[in-house]
């Protein structure tokens, strides 16, 4: 062979090498694969708190009881439950329950769950969820009793709980597969930082043409999960794709975006420890100054709804009658002007509060900051990294900040984040509000069951809050799923949980004419 | 020779112990807390405390320094706080990634700088010349944060044929490697020119066409070897420019190296991993510039006697 | 005037600088539009008249920032090159002049600063003292000083031995006002050179470390941070990016030419 037909060939053969490879999904026919955009922080279900953990929990665990697309506990691994007092409740196994590795589930695992969480040893960051919880005993193989200390409303929370096997160790480092589980799905690989593999439990039923697994691939950068996406390499993916992105994707022809409302809800903080913004006049202002509406349809494209308060309308005891702030900076300036501060002759007044954000929130920052000058308050944006962030939010060092709170449920959030006796550590009132009234009515609101007497707390509650302001409310986010067309039998939860892939179907060849 | 190999590597000692000084005074003077990140904020006082205590931080600032220095002569370098696993491990683990991107970078530069090189010292002035040169001086302005987004835009999202970030098969290796390599290939490039065009004018010239040689081959032969001592050298100056050019390649294509391993360390204010990855790379940035003494050492005696 | 013309580096690169600084200079001032002046509705407007290169996400004119951008850029790397030349003179000329162990604790503090590759050394300081522009300039100034450290020490010592500067001091003269006369010309050329490449150095290197998150930070105008922000945009919006990234290159590009140029002028080789 020519030294030219060599060298021919040599390009033409790396041509393919690098050309060829590189687009195809690689996982086996029958499984899908889903991009999120970040490792889960813990795969086993009693040390994460955070979003991404729990979708892929929910798929590899169950729990006593889950809560149903409207918000409403549903037996999940109890078959029964009964509540002969106000401060206990009884659950009764459901039968023939088996773990992935074919042990059958008995309330021996549910106990060691649970006190495996509160062993102090454990350092989960879940404990403090259970700090009304007095005792979880197992009377028998398949009976659990749960006693609070005093009433507690939203007991039924802490049965939410996903059950491990008895004896599993706490994990090591984070980057062993989850242990094995009841639910649909089996974790039977994890690489951190790259991807978690899902294969169907064996010991659960399922239909014929059901999903044969998932595989979850962490993917950060949001350009290439839309690129992914466009390309049929991923097939489904939820709440990680920007909005402006979204018109690029609906135009493909394999990809379709469904759109559904959300419970993530976006606030305003504030903190009532700086004098100016104890004033209910300055939070006021701020309310009328904040042009929720045009951020919305602007670089949220419209997958936003404004807000009126923490509890999305799809929430039970959600209460729509409250006092709304509209865009209104003439009010905002008027406002301020009769709380006595005045504005200079450059438009501005003696207000200016430290706006702390990570970098993901510096946009939504800036306009923050934009739309306070326009009524003539400062705004000063220290943009840290998370870390800092978070402990500038546990020590009370940040005058305004935003956040999101996602998969609120039951409106004991309200104790948590409003009472005055929980500020960091003990609770999330990061912001030190203190209001007596308040107070009363959270704390009455945990420990009345009656579900109709607390719509009414929680509804005055509500009022107070959009009254006084502790939070402002922006707004709940849509939830935005992008599917490949080939995929039938997805169901968005409000809180955008992930539960239904459980039950999806393929249609067509996902995955496998494409797989080597 | 020995003597000045052991003169090189003793003269190396003080300066890694300055470094690793240095390293860990600017680590402790980081303002925000780790432990509260790690635990979250309802974390308890005292689960915040029992955390600080298994990872030294409330012991003297000057115990933990000497723990520091010995587990370094150990090869200890702490374990991180966000990863909980030994510093040493995941570096270990990452390393491989930054000498693929380097290595990859340097080639893809020597494969440009070759080519372009000869086009412009065999016929300097010529359009070649002047086309190559100008691509040259290009590559060194460009810097790497825009190079790389270009040729993602180009080759990535136009025409679609290269990933676009990640590290995996051959594909993916291309974008980093011609990120990092353009600003290499535009140095050696210019350097060639110069070495062909010294040996043009050179008493080279007329001996090999006494030979027999034509004018062309003659320059590049000699042209060349004359080029190859100060190509190597010149990669061991540029040395530092590639190191940190792979770390800012590393952040822009989220290759799974130390350099971008080190940035998000420092996001999440894990200083044992921060301490680790800046050691890391100012260490081999020291034994690299120590090789390259040695290469030129070996190469050319009087430097020896310096 | 015919230097110029047989030196086109020197030409191109001094038209380039010139425009770069006049862009810095009043750009910002006549400027259609404010850099800063967000405008939801805008939010990723595609170029057209009235946005030659579009708006970004929060409908601020790309064109605006860049130019705002190039103020910054310029006005770090001049503010370091300065800082770094005043600071690293002092210390190289007062070693090289005193010598002894003063001379040898400078040159292993050297030493250790020149361990770090590239920009590490501004990376960890910057991640220490925080983002900010303020930030940003001391931890370039820290590593850039002993350049021009060693540059000063180098001619002092060599200067010294010298027989003028003997012959100044058995006239009577103290050596450190002669090393002053007879130091500065001789500096002057490698100096200017060195600078030149300097500026175009700490260019690039703002714009990695705004980049990076760890200098300038929005919604102050950096050609880094912009490019760090136009990263999400690629897919939709790739003007973004190619803005910024135009402007460094071209900013840059011109530095190296005029230094190259004055390099030939000085007729040193770069």
């Amino acid at each position: 062979m020519g030294r030219g037909q060599g060298a021919a060939a040599a390009i033409a053969i790396c041509a393919a090498f690098i050309f060829g490879c590189g687009r195809t999904p690689n996982h086996p026919a029958g499984y899908i694969q889903v991009d999120i955009e970040t490792s889960p922080t813990s795969t086993d279900p009693r040390f994460a708190t955070d979003a991404i953990s729990s979708w892929v929990s929910e798929l590899v665990f169950d729990s006593l009881v889950k809560v149903d697309r409207n918000g409403q506990f549903v037996g999940d691994l109890a078959g029964s439950i009964e509540r002969p007092n106000d401060t206990t409740i009884i659950f009764r196994l459901k039968p023939g329950v088996r773990f992935s590795d074919g042990r059958e589930l008995t309330s021996r695992d549910v106990k060691f769950t649970y006190d495996s969480i509160l062993d102090p040893a454990s350092m989960s960051l879940k404990r403090a969820g259970f700090a009304e919880l007095k005792s979880i005993e197992a009377p028998d193989d398949s009976t659990i009793v749960m006693s609070t200390a005093h009433p507690f409303a939203p007991a039924m929370e802490m049965a939410t709980q996903e059950i491990v096997p008895d004896g599993t160790p706490p994990p090591l480092y984070n980057e062993a597969p989850a242990p094995p589980g009841t639910g649909a799905f089996k974790m039977v690989r994890y690489a951190r930082d790259d991807s978690a593999w899902l294969d169907r439990n064996p010991y659960r039923p399922v239909q014929a043409d059901a999903l044969l697994g998932i595989v979850f691939k962490i993917v950060p950068d949001p350009t290439v999960r839309a690129l992914e996406l466009a390309e049929g390499v991923c097939d489904v993916s939820e709440n990680n794709i920007e909005a402006y992105v979204l018109p690029y994707l609906g135009a493909q022809p394999n990809v379709v975006v469904n759109e559904s409302p959300g419970t993530r809800y976006q606030y305003l903080m504030l903190n009532f420890r700086n004098p100016q913004l104890r004033d209910v006049s300055v939070r006021r202002a701020i309310a009328y100054a904040i042009d929720r509406d045009a951020i919305a349809n602007s670089f949220l494209r419209g997958t936003a709804r404004v807000a009126s308060g923490m509890l999305a309308p799809e929430n039970w005891a959600y209460d729509g009658n409250v006092t709304k702030y509209s865009y209104d900076p003439a009010k905002a300036r008027q406002l301020l002007d009769d709380a006595g501060y005045h504005a200079g002759a450059d438009g501005m007044r003696d207000l200016t509060f430290i706006y702390k954000t990570t970098p993901e929130g510096a946009r939504l920052a800036e306009v923050m900051q934009a739309m306070l000058r326009h009524v003539g308050i400062r705004v000063e944006i220290r943009s840290n990294e998370f870390a800092t962030f978070y402990s500038d939010l546990q020590n009370g060092n940040f005058d305004l900040a935003s956040s999101r709170w996602i998969g609120i449920n039951d409106p004991y959030q309200y104790y948590l984040v409003f009472d005055s006796k929980m500020t960091p550590p003990r609770g999330i009132n990061r912001g030190a509000y203190a209001n007596a009234e308040m107070d009363a009515l959270v704390e009455d609101g945990d420990r009345t069951i009656d579900p109709a007497k607390r719509r009414a707390i929680y509804a005055r509650v509500q009022e107070l809050a959009a009254q006084d302001l502790p939070y402002i409310s922006l707004w709940w986010l849509q939830n935005v799923a992008v599917l490949n067309r080939d995929v039938t039998g997805f169901d968005p939860y409000p809180n955008g949980s992930l539960r239904s892939l459980a039950t999806l179907k393929l249609i067509g060849p996902a995955g496998s004419e494409a797989s080597q | 020779m020995t003597r000045y190999f052991l003169r090189r590597l003793l003269a190396l000692i003080p300066v890694a112990i300055g470094v690793a000084t240095l390293t860990f005074a600017m680590i402790h003077l980081v303002p925000g807390d780790p432990i509260i990140a790690m635990l979250g904020e309802t974390a308890a006082p005292s689960d915040i405390a029992e955390m600080r205590h298994r990872l030294g931080l409330d012991r003297p600032l000057g115990e933990q320094y000497l723990g520091f220095v010995g587990g370094l002569a150990k090869g200890d370098l702490g374990e991180s706080i966000s990863y909980r696993r030994s510093v040493a491990s995941l570096i270990a683990e990452r390393f491989p990634a930054t000498l693929e991107l380097t290595v990859a970078g340097i080639l893809v530069g020597l494969l440009i700088a070759f080519p372009l090189g000869i086009i412009s010292g065999t016929r300097p002035g010529g359009a070649g010349d002047i086309g190559a040169m100008g691509f040259a001086i290009l590559g060194i302005s460009i810097p790497h944060i825009y190079l790389g987004p270009l040729l993602m835009i180009l080759f990535s999202l136009d025409l679609r044929w290269l990933p676009l970030t990640g590290r995996g098969g051959f594909s993916h290796l291309i974008l980093p490697a011609v990120t990092l390599g353009t600003a290499l290939a535009a140095i050696i490039a210019r350097m060639l020119r110069q070495s062909l065009i010294v040996v043009r004018e050179s008493d080279y010239m007329r001996t090999a066409r006494g030979k027999g040689l034509s004018p062309m081959e003659a320059m590049v032969r000699h042209g060349l070897r004359n080029a190859m001592t100060p190509v190597v050298t010149l990669i061991g100056l540029q040395a530092g420019a590639l190191l940190t050019g792979a770390l800012i390649t590393e952040v822009i294509f989220s290759w799974p190296g130390i350099g971008r391993l080190l940035i998000s360390a420092i996001s999440a204010r894990d200083y044992p991993l921060v301490q680790g990855c800046v050691l890391t790379f100012a260490l081999t940035y020291v034994v690299v510039n120590m090789a390259t003494d040695l290469a030129y050492a070996m190469i050319d005696p009087r430097v020896r006697l310096d | 005037m015919r230097r110029f013309a047989l030196n086109p580096s020197l030409t191109a690169g001094a038209t380039v600088v010139a425009i770069v600084i006049l862009m810095a200079a009043i750009g910002p001032l006549i400027a259609h539009a404010d850099p800063f002046a967000i405008n939801l509705s805008n939010s990723l407007a595609v170029p057209s008249l009235a946005h030659p290169f579009g708006c970004d996400v929060l409908g601020r004119d790309v064109l605006a920032r860049v130019m705002s951008g190039a103020r910054l850029s310029l006005g770090v790397a001049l503010s370091v090159v300065a800082f770094s030349l005043i600071a690293g003179s002092l210390i190289g000329g007062t070693a090289g002049l005193l010598g002894g162990w003063i001379d040898e604790t400078v040159m292993r503090a050297v030493d250790i600063v020149l361990a770090f590759p590239g920009i590490l050394l501004a990376i960890a300081l910057a991640a220490i003292l925080g983002p900010g522009i303020v930030d940003l300039i001391i931890a370039l100034t820290a590593m850039g000083w002993t350049t021009y450290a060693r540059l000063v020490r180098g001619e002092v010592l060599s200067l010294r031995e010298r027989e003028y500067v003997h012959a100044a001091e058995t006239l009577g003269a103290r050596p450190a006002r002669v090393l002053l006369r007879h130091l500065l010309p001789a500096m002057a050329g490698p100096v200017a050179v060195q600078a030149t490449f300097g500026v175009g150095g700490i260019v690039a290197a703002e714009a990695a470390l705004s980049f990076l998150g760890l200098g300038a930070l929005p919604p102050t105008p950096s050609w880094g941070n912009m490019l760090d922000a136009g990263r999400a945009f690629l897919l939709v919006a790739p003007n973004l990016t190619m803005a910024p990234g135009i402007a460094i290159g071209v900013a840059i590009l011109g530095f190296n030419l005029l230094g190259d140029g004055l390099a030939q002028l000085a007729g040193t080789r770069s």
